[in-house]
């Protein structure tokens, strides 16, 4: 044996012994930290939280990963719960979560500054800031006359490869159709789907492509969450785009409005802490920090909304409750499956 | 006493003949010790668990389920992972073959230099490669802004996609046939020119059809690896039955669909896998004992430029580009702050990840190659199958192997990085018994007998004499287990718990959010830590 080899195998034994302790106690279900599933952009979170800390000096862990995928891995482990908190965005998948009975109530008296539209009955969940759909498009390659009035109008021929939309496991996009589905019926939107599909569109992984598509020129527009086009204004180039919210006329749908929000899990390992980050959530100052940092609209109508944001009210909304979207949310993606929207 | 004595003879016999099958049905005469059975046993087990877990998974989905994905999933799926593969196959043979030729064969400028530095590009993650074609031919890259307009169509595009590939595939081809190029005896195509053939009907009649085994193993390395890549077919938005099971387990709540899927997918993988073990059968064209004699090179003439223009070309795409647009952010994220403590943490999580894998890895391979080496019958041989498969299977399939089972029944490990170890171990545990077989093949097992004869028992002639006379082997087989952890996307992606970030989970979700500066430094570590085994893997294919 030389001494190099043993040399190297020492040091393997050492990572070995290193990794299992760190591994063990970063993992292990640490009573003194906040944990929390967070579905959202860790740029868009991260500034809060650090608020939160400094303001109560509970320390917080952040995981983030898609908003579907940590919501189903809260199901999977209620019966030994591993985060106390799961911010979302979306709120089809929190109501789902909800259903899946592995939350429990927000005791905070702020809750009830949201409009009801906008939190789950059992005040499991609420929202925390609003996101319309709406369509994104760049007013150098189409006129806002030519452009798609209505979600429906993106079945027309004449768009036939000029727009994007995103993967259909997207959170947003499945809440969307979810919410199609209770509009129009599920043979007409299988039948929308099909023919969205048939004009060949751009499938992207999520909105941010769809932002820098459109700014770009690649697509003429797209369908995103309307902060997606808030952020694109804000960039230093390919920022010339404009929006549409569709569906305005009275005998339409109306702009489908999703929220993203906070849910908190039942028996987690911290329930206090995550009831003050809740409590500390809801308040107005850090709802219109939400808006500033991700650009979102805030859901309490006295806040301010930046001239470059259509507040809620001021446009058609569409009259589909929040808390009805859990109960299909799984049963949308088959139909969407069905309708040949399958990645 | 007679009588208790019989009473008990049935199942004496029983015994006996059970003790027999055992003995002389398993291991032809030879069963091994208690203590290595009770070493290796476990490692057949875990191996075989993805693959079995998946079946049993299936299995149990309900019939709508199967309808369901079998009519409208699989068509279009099967269709463009066909295509891809073949596409990438045939473009990868061609670049592959002609390059190995041109090194071996003629007096290209420079063709020593070129016989390994064409090797390279086997050492860029296809998805470090796909994001640099991203940045300098996808529609808001560099190209497309010089132009104005994209050169061609890099997402959702069968060109495109196959095109990535074949950069980073065609060193499958290239080994191979360079390898065996090599051995193509000079006396045959003497005798071929002796009988009064031209160099180029030497070529055609006898080279060729003595490469033809190389090129068929060659081409199925290529499939195979095609079939299972997710990195950069998800980055060009390119659908195969990898991204669909990738995607369906990520975003649903019921996973029968990607369990069924994940069936397909390992019947081809399989189909591949048997075709590739029989072409290598017929591999032994050339009698090898004969004095060789110098083949004769060909001489390029006037195409002896153009052809290293192209050699030049090849090698910029497949290495000079990643490393260079790589470099490029990197310098840039740098300057950025992107080397902040959040990097380190990063940093610190691959290396623990993959040094563990490979501490396991190295660990594991010792009872079993010995066990390989000194035992005969089908017990051993079912066990170095039940492992070498999952070097075939693709990540994912791993990942939803261990998924299912996990959090199933030991959901509390799903909340640590162990899951990402474990799949790593089992993708990985062949590359270092590959190593340790090739080190331990050179050790006459009259080295036991020896040591036995001295009064050692068989722990201690494993403990005492045979591991350290492998151990550089075993060492070199942990060392690339270390790099292919750090490259590793798919099961890493699928497996890590909430918020454990590693370098080529960084690389991915960057990418994606179009950060390139901040992908490119946790990308060109990759690539650093990549290029290093490749020495070890070129020393095997001399």
């Amino acid at each position: 044996m030389t001494k190099n080899s043993i040399f190297l195998a020492a040091l393997f034994l050492v990572l070995v012994l290193g990794g299992a302790i760190i591994f063990s106690r970063n993992y292990g279900g640490d009573a003194q930290e906040l944990i929390i599933y967070s579905g959202r952009n860790e740029d868009f979170v991260r500034p809060l939280l650090d608020k939160f800390e400094e303001e109560t000096g509970i320390r917080t862990r952040l995981l983030s990963g898609s908003a579907a995928n940590l919501g189903h891995r809260l199901v999977e482990e209620s019966h030994r719960p591993q985060a106390d908190a799961f911010l979302a965005n979306d709120a089809g998948i929190m109501e789902f979560v909800r259903r899946e009975g592995v939350l429990t109530p927000i005791t905070s008296d702020r809750l009830e500054d949201i409009p009801a539209e906008f939190r789950a009955e059992d005040g499991t969940w609420s929202g925390l800031s609003g996101r319309a759909r709406v369509l994104m498009y760049n007013p150098e390659l189409i006129d806002a006359e030519e452009m798609p009035q209505s979600i429906f109008d993106l079945a027309d021929p004449q768009y036939h490869d000029q727009f994007a939309i995103t993967r259909s496991g997207n959170a947003s996009m499945v809440s969307h159709i979810a919410a199609i589905r209770n509009y129009a019926g599920d043979e007409a939107t299988v039948e929308l789907i099909r023919d969205i599909l048939a004009n060949n569109p751009a499938i992207t992984r999520g909105h941010s492509d769809i932002r820098r598509m459109v700014g770009a020129g690649e697509v003429k527009f797209g369908l995103v969450n309307n902060y997606y086009y808030h952020l694109q204004l804000h960039e230093p180039r390919h920022n010339q785009v404009a929006a549409i919210y569709p569906d305005q006329e009275p005998e339409q749908m109306g702009v489908f409005v999703n929220v993203a929000g906070i849910a908190l899990v039942d028996d987690g390992p911290n329930p206090e802490a995550a009831q003050q980050l809740a409590h500390f959530l809801l308040a107005q100052e850090q709802q219109k920090m939400f808006t500033e940092v991700s650009k979102e609209i805030p859901l309490i109508y006295e806040i301010e909304v930046p001239d470059y944001a259509l507040p809620i009210g001021e446009f058609r909304q569409a009259e589909i409750p929040l808390n009805e979207l859990g109960e299909v949310w799984d049963d949308t993606l088959e139909l969407m499956e069905q309708a040949g929207y399958a990645e | 006493m007679n009588k208790a004595e019989n009473k008990y003879q049935p199942f004496a016999a029983i015994r006996r003949g059970m003790l027999n099958w055992w003995r002389e049905r398993l291991w032809h005469g030879r069963s091994p010790s208690t203590f290595l059975l009770f070493l290796t046993l476990p490692i057949g087990l875990l191996m075989a668990l993805p693959l079995a877990y998946i079946l049993i998974y299936a299995w149990r989905g309900d019939a709508a389920t199967w309808t369901r994905v079998l009519n409208q999933r699989i068509p279009a799926l099967l269709w463009q992972t066909m295509s891809l593969a073949a596409a990438v196959t045939i473009a990868g043979l061609i670049l592959g073959a002609g390059l190995a030729f041109l090194v071996v064969r003629t007096d290209l400028p420079g063709r020593r230099w070129w016989r390994w530095l064409l090797a390279l590009p086997l050492a860029v993650p296809p998805y470090v490669g796909a994001l640099t074609f991203i940045i300098v031919f996808g529609p808001r890259g560099w190209i497309t802004e010089l132009l104005g307009r994209p050169l061609f169509p890099l997402y959702e595009s069968l060109f495109g996609t196959s095109l990535v590939l074949t950069f980073f595939c065609y060193p499958y081809a290239y080994l191979i046939t360079l390898f065996s190029l090599r051995r193509v005896s000079g006396n045959l195509e003497e005798a071929a020119r002796s009988c009064g053939l031209s160099l180029k009907q030497v070529m055609l009649r006898v080279t060729l059809p003595a490469l033809r085994p190389a090129l068929g193993a060659g081409g199925l390395l290529i499939a195979l690896y095609v079939v299972s890549d997710f990195g950069a077919v998800a980055m060009l938005r390119y659908n195969t039955f990898v991204s669909s099971i990738y995607y369906q387990t990520t975003g649903r709540f019921d996973r029968s669909g990607a369990a069924i899927l994940a069936v397909v997918l390992i019947i081809i993988t399989f189909t591949l896998l048997y075709l590739e073990v029989r072409s290598r059968k017929r591999f032994n064209y050339a009698p090898e004992h004969t004095v060789q004699r110098n083949l004769q090179l060909i001489h390029l003439g006037r195409w002896r430029w153009p052809a290293l223009a192209v050699t030049i070309l090849i090698f910029l795409f497949g290495v000079g580009l990643p490393f260079g647009v790589m470099g490029y952010w990197s310098i840039e994220g740098i300057r950025q702050g992107a080397l902040d403590s959040r990097f380190f943490g990063y940093i610190l999580n691959s290396v623990l990840v993959a040094g563990m894998a490979a501490a396991i890895c190295m660990l594991a391979a010792l009872p079993v190659v010995y066990l390989r080496s000194r035992h005969a019958g089908p017990m051993p041989r079912m066990l170095e199958q039940a492992i070498m498969i999952n070097y075939a299977l693709p990540g994912v399939i791993i990942a939803l192997g261990l998924i299912f089972f996990f959090s199933r029944y030991l959901s509390a490990l799903t909340v640590t990085p162990w899951l990402i170890v474990i799949a790593c171990f089992i993708r990985f545990l062949p590359q270092s018994l590959r190593s340790g077989s090739a080190s331990l093949a050179q050790l006459s097992p009259r080295i036991d007998e020896a040591g036995q004869s001295l009064g050692m028992s068989p722990r201690q002639v494993l403990w005492r004499l045979i591991f350290p006379l492998i151990l550089p082997g075993i060492m070199a087989g942990g060392a690339l287990v270390f790099v292919s952890t750090l490259k590793e996307l798919p099961a890493t992606l699928l497996l890590r718990p909430p918020g454990f970030d590693t370098l080529a989970v960084r690389v991915w979700s960057e990418a994606h959010e179009g950060f390139y500066a901040r992908a490119a430094p946790a990308a060109m570590l990759i690539l650093t830590a990549s290029v290093l085994p490749l020495k070890y893997l070129l020393r095997e294919e001399k």
